[in-house]
């Protein structure tokens, strides 16, 4: 016998059978789901990159407070790579008689190495550009407009005269939508020379640079250990943590999504290699029986199932690919020179899973045809003693634990994952026995067909247990598909409630407070919050001069190095909450401070420490009363620190307002600032509007990807349910011969489905709902989510009934189907 | 007997015709006969003459393409699926060439299936006595995988025969069994047949089982070529003096 040949025969002819189209439909949507996901999480991985590096303007930052040693910029050119030396101070700029505080970047004509530089010139025409020439600047449009001057104006900064050359239109820039203060770039020869880069001033300096990602990587590795004090390196990994966190979000939903979509499919192939291995072993003994070897055997089975596997997993590959492209191209505008070619790991990935998933989960019962007895052509009673136990049931849950740790991504994903299935299998055998126990007790007391259909199910029970295990697990992942994640996609946009502060207002005067709060209320402004600000320095902790804890990240060398913000009130901020301690009140003894947790872990901070901070000529010892934990996307005024109002309300101060205007809020903005002259303004719609595109963008792309997998999974099950339902064609045909009517069949099945369904779907309803708080609070870091029991309900209600439906309506075929069938078959 | 309800099954120029892939195939060709209560009637033949299709349109199993048929005084024509499956679990039972015991139920409830599709009570306990009647008293909450042929086709025996059925039908009995095997069901179902005095259609290739038949009818392409009333004489003699010597044998195993 030669297996190739005889395998592509067989296949042909045994396509029309149901159980290899349903393998072959589940081999498909796994391969499809995962390659979707993996190909789209591998480009997001690197648009992300690409995208950073334009945005701090090279691969690669150094920065320190103080000028960098040239030994560091002379090894990096030594090893090829483009180096840009920037500063980076507020300076005050004078025209026409006014003066504007600007955020000053100060860079050789190497600006920008990464990303586009774009300015506007006098005739009002974009062009890219570097750094500008010794003698001119560049401005952005906020600064010509507060200094009352357009390009070609000349303005006063450091003491010189300078040439506005041009007006920023775009700029490589790392972002911080809070330090916004107009902006303005100059040569840095002129920062030398002017003095505004010298001892005792407030610049920051950057060396940037580009390369080849291993020159980089080696670079970095050989900088770390040569930085002088207070210096830090910035990669591009670093860079843009928003974006990456809502795409880490978004590629959690759509891993979960693609995970739940596999593990369908692999119960669907198993179910369907049962059914296909059944059928075959008549004619693998008769095989046997004509002298064919075991070893021949087996390789027949393995070849046809790779023949079948190998279209299926093309097929897969070529709709999931697609459909990754579809949420690429939705996902694309947010991430500008995001490199458009496919990389090709994640889809080979893909398809090793598909093989994994139709071997693991199909190899088992394929396995046991080889122990067919030839004898059982002749004697159809020689069945083949069910065994107990086999090893070989392992293998399809451990490939499925594979998966689970191999497709999540993260330990905690598949962590949730791998607990929330195991216990939905052992409430499965534990639920099922106490239902088999009671069924037991109830059938005796019950007549006619219900009976009937109820004892079925003790009778059968290893299969019913099986059964319900795969129905609770497919139920579950439906749920989870169907209901938990688009409610989590829905709490992850209701992050950012329409109300959300955005607009910030700084510089106000204590006294103006009032008056500000009126002009506000005549303004409509809602989300209204004044806070008083004092600007400071750390000057010791617990006595000692300040140092950044081991795990505590760069930011404690800018409080360190910079200026620490605090703030006061009598009450708890909102979207601030205490972790420790109390809050502040008459008993507290002054002078106190609540911090918040990053500074607990920058500092190694805890209650009753103290910390000692400058305030102008008045320093302070302040004792930690409290820690709290500020919801820092809540996009209101929020602070690290925060005094007991006695102490704050004696030293020097301004204050600061966060509220939401409705609209472009242009004119009554215009008046404002003119009434408030001291006033500056931020505008944070650019931002939010930002992080919501992201957002919604994001979660449109996850509820594509999630509502894929849920029709494909629905497709999966019923097929599957056809293959069982399909199982009792044969036994009802029997019946049918012993004169069982129509509706004793159709309620004997219904009773037998219906008890089924409840106790799956029962099993679902808890299983999906504790994974969907699991899930919001482990992995996707979704605050105050509950689950929507009744929507879960209804679903698992919903697909219980089309379960039900289902086995009925396989069944239901028999009964107007002749039962001449059982004379006819063997 | 032209309507047939004074008999226990009759059959009036009974065809069946199928489409098959090369055109239209006529499998029985006008058919008649009957079979008075408690007689019993051998249907022999070559393989593929039409004997499993005449014996499934006798039972009500299927429907003829012309011709009548009447079951324990019912013309099977004037009833829907319905009401001949309701016929058949009062009054037919039936033993298959490959047993079919539903392979999830043990001997037992196998037994009680036509006892539990007619909501009998008592079903457990009947289908235990069946079960000790036909010798596998002991072997009641055994699978049908862990039961020899012979012995599943015993199982088999008592389930057609639980509820008192008015006719049993039978197809190829004993063909899937050893000769001795076989002649020891042919002995069980003949003992039981009487002493339930059930009407009885056998579909045999085994002449020495159909000779123990009252008559026999004999088809050849879907026709009947032949009908006679068969060798009473030694056979029935035999299987007056009860089980033989490879029943008793069995039902010691
Ligand atoms: N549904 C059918 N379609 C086509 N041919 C059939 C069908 N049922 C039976 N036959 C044919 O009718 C003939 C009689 O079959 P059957 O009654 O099984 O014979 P027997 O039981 O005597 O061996 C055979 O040639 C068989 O192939
Ligand atoms: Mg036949």
């Amino acid at each position: 016998m030669r297996p190739l040949a005889f395998a592509a025969r067989s296949l042909r002819r045994e396509f029309r059978h149901a159980e290899l189209a349903t393998l072959a439909m589940a081999l498909v949507l796994a391969v499809a789901a995962m390659a979707a996901v993996a190909t789209l999480a591998a480009r997001v991985e690197r648009a992300l990159v690409a995208s950073a590096a334009e945005l701090i303007g090279g691969d690669l930052a150094l920065g320190s407070p103080r000028a960098l040693p040239t030994g560091l910029a002379e090894e990096a050119q030594r090893r090829g790579l483009a180096i840009n030396h920037l500063a980076q101070f507020p300076s005050v700029l004078f025209a026409n008689e006014r003066s504007q505080l600007c955020e000053v970047r100060a860079s050789d004509a190497a600006f920008p190495l990464r990303g586009a530089l774009s300015v506007r010139g006098a005739d009002g025409v974009e062009r890219d550009a570097h750094a500008p020439p010794p003698g001119s600047i560049y401005a952005d449009h906020a600064a010509l407009v507060a200094l009352g001057v357009a390009v070609g104006a000349n303005v006063q900064l450091g003491g010189r005269e300078l040439a506005v050359a041009g007006e920023i239109a775009k700029a490589p820039d790392s972002g911080n939508p809070f330090r916004i203060a107009p902006r303005v770039l100059m040569n840095l020869g002129d920062a030398e020379a002017g003095g505004l880069l010298g001892a005792g001033s407030r610049a920051g300096h950057r060396l940037l640079l580009a390369g080849d990602s291993d020159a980089i990587a080696a670079f970095a590795a050989w900088a770390k250990p040569n930085l002088p004090a207070g210096a830090r390196i910035t990669t591009v990994q670093d860079a843009q943590q928003n974006l990456r966190n809502a795409f880490e979000r978004g590629e959690g939903f759509l891993r979960l999504a693609a995970l739940l979509a596999a593990l369908l499919s692999g119960v669907a192939i198993a179910l369907g290699a049962q059914r296909f291995a059944r059928r075959k072993s008549e004619e693998v003994a008769l095989l046997r029986c004509l002298g064919a070897r075991r070893g021949e055997i087996l390789a027949a089975l393995l070849l046809e199932l790779a023949l079948l596997a190998v279209p299926a997993c093309l097929a897969g590959l070529a709709l999931g690919l697609g459909l990754q492209q579809l949420v690429f191209e939705l996902a694309s505008g947010l991430l500008p020179g995001a490199p458009p070619e496919l990389p090709w790991g994640p889809p080979l990935a893909a398809l090793l899973v598909g093989v994994a998933v139709l071997f693991g989960f199909a190899l088992p019962p394929l396995l046991r045809l080889r122990d067919v007895e030839p004898l059982r052509v002749f004697r159809h009673d020689l069945v083949a003693r069910v065994r107990r136990f086999d090893v070989l049931y392992l293998l399809p849950v451990a490939v499925g634990a594979l998966l689970v740790l191999v497709g999540a991504g993260s330990a905690r994903l598949a962590g949730t994952l791998g607990i929330g299935f195991a216990a939905v299998a052992l409430a499965t055998l534990v639920l099922g026995l106490a239902l088999l126990w009671c069924v037991r007790r109830v059938s005796t007391r019950l007549r006619g067909a219900l009976r009937f259909g109820l004892a079925n199910l003790p009778r059968r029970r290893a299969l019913t247990l099986l059964q319900t295990g795969a129905l609770a697990l497919s139920l579950t992942a439906l749920a989870v598909l169907g209901v938990i994640g688009p409610s989590l996609l829905e709490r992850w946009r209701a992050d950012l409630p329409p109300d959300t502060p955005n607009w910030f207002a700084i510089n106000l005067q204590p006294e103006q407070e009032a008056s500000l709060r009126e002009r506000l209320q005549a303004m409509d402004a809602s989300n209204v919050n004044l806070l008083p600000l004092a600007s400071g320095k750390l000057v010791a902790i617990n006595g000692h001069a300040p140092v950044a804890a081991e795990k505590g990240d760069r930011r404690a060398g800018d409080f360190i190095e910079g200026e620490v913000r605090a703030s006061w009130s009598d009450t708890l901020p909102e979207a601030n909450r205490l972790v420790q301690g109390r809050w502040f009140d008459a008993a507290t003894r002054r002078p106190a401070i609540s911090v918040e947790q990053v500074w607990v872990e920058l500092f190694d901070l805890k209650l009753g420490d103290t910390l000692t901070l400058r305030f102008g000529d008045r320093e302070i010892a302040a004792e930690v009363t409290s820690i709290r934990k500020v919801e820092w996307d809540s996009f209101r005024a929020n602070f690290f620190l925060m005094l007991d109002p006695a102490t704050g309300a004696e030293l020097p101060h301004s204050m600061v307002a966060s509220f939401h205007l409705a609209g472009d809020g242009a004119a009554p903005l215009a008046a404002l600032s003119r009434d408030f002259p001291n006033l500056s303004l931020i505008d944070l719609n650019a931002v939010l509007d930002r992080i919501r595109d992201i957002i919604g963008r994001v979660t449109s792309a996850a509820s594509w990807v999630l509502g894929f997998s849920l029709v494909a999974g629905m497709l999966v099950l019923l097929a599957a349910l056809a293959a069982t339902a399909d199982e009792r064609r044969f036994e009802a045909a029997l019946l049918r011969t012993l004169g069982a009517h129509g509706r004793q069949l159709a309620i004997a099945v219904l009773a037998e489905f219906v008890a089924l369904g409840l106790l799956a779907g029962g099993i679902a309803v808890a299983a999906a709902a504790a994974l969907g708080n699991a899930l919001a609070a482990g992995v996707f870091k979704l605050e105050g989510y509950t689950p929507p029991l009744g929507q879960l309900a209804l679903l698992v209600a919903a697909a219980a009934a089309l379960v039900a439906f289902a086995g009925w309506a396989g069944t239901r075929r028999i009964a107007r189907t002749s039962p001449m069938a059982v004379l006819r078959r063997a | 007997m032209s309507d047939g309800t004074g008999s226990a099954l009759y059959a009036s120029e009974v065809s069946k015709t199928v489409d098959g892939p090369d055109g239209r195939l006529t499998i029985l060709d006008r058919v008649s006969l009957a079979v008075e209560r408690g007689d019993s009637l051998a249907i022999v033949g070559a393989s593929g003459s039409g004997k499993t299709t005449l014996l499934g349109l006798l039972a009500g199993l299927d429907r003829p393409s012309s011709g009548t048929i009447a079951l324990a005084g019912e013309r099977l024509d004037a009833l829907d699926e319905e009401a001949r499956a309701r016929l058949r679990r009062s009054r037919v039972g039936f033993v298959f060439q490959s047993f079919h015991l539903l392979p999830a139920l043990n001997a037992e409830e196998n037994v009680m299936l036509p006892l539990e599709l007619d909501g009998r009570d008592d079903a457990r306990e009947r289908a235990a006595d069946a079960l000790a009647r036909v010798g596998l008293g002991a072997r009641r909450h055994h699978y049908p995988a862990q039961l020899s042929g012979g012995e599943q086709q015993r199982v088999a025996l008592a389930r057609a025969f639980v509820h008192g059925p008015d006719i049993l039908f039978a197809d190829e009995p004993t063909g899937n069994l050893d000769q001795r095997t076989g002649a020891g069901i042919g002995d069980l179902l003949f003992a039981l047949n009487r002493e339930h005095a059930t009407t009885l259609v056998l579909v045999t290739h085994d002449a020495t089982l159909a000779a123990r038949c009252a008559r026999s009818l004999r088809l050849r392409e879907g026709r009947i070529e032949a009908s006679a009333a068969a060798g009473e004489g030694e056979t029935i003699g035999k299987a007056d003096g009860g089980m033989s010597e490879a029943t008793r044998r069995e039902s010691q195993a």
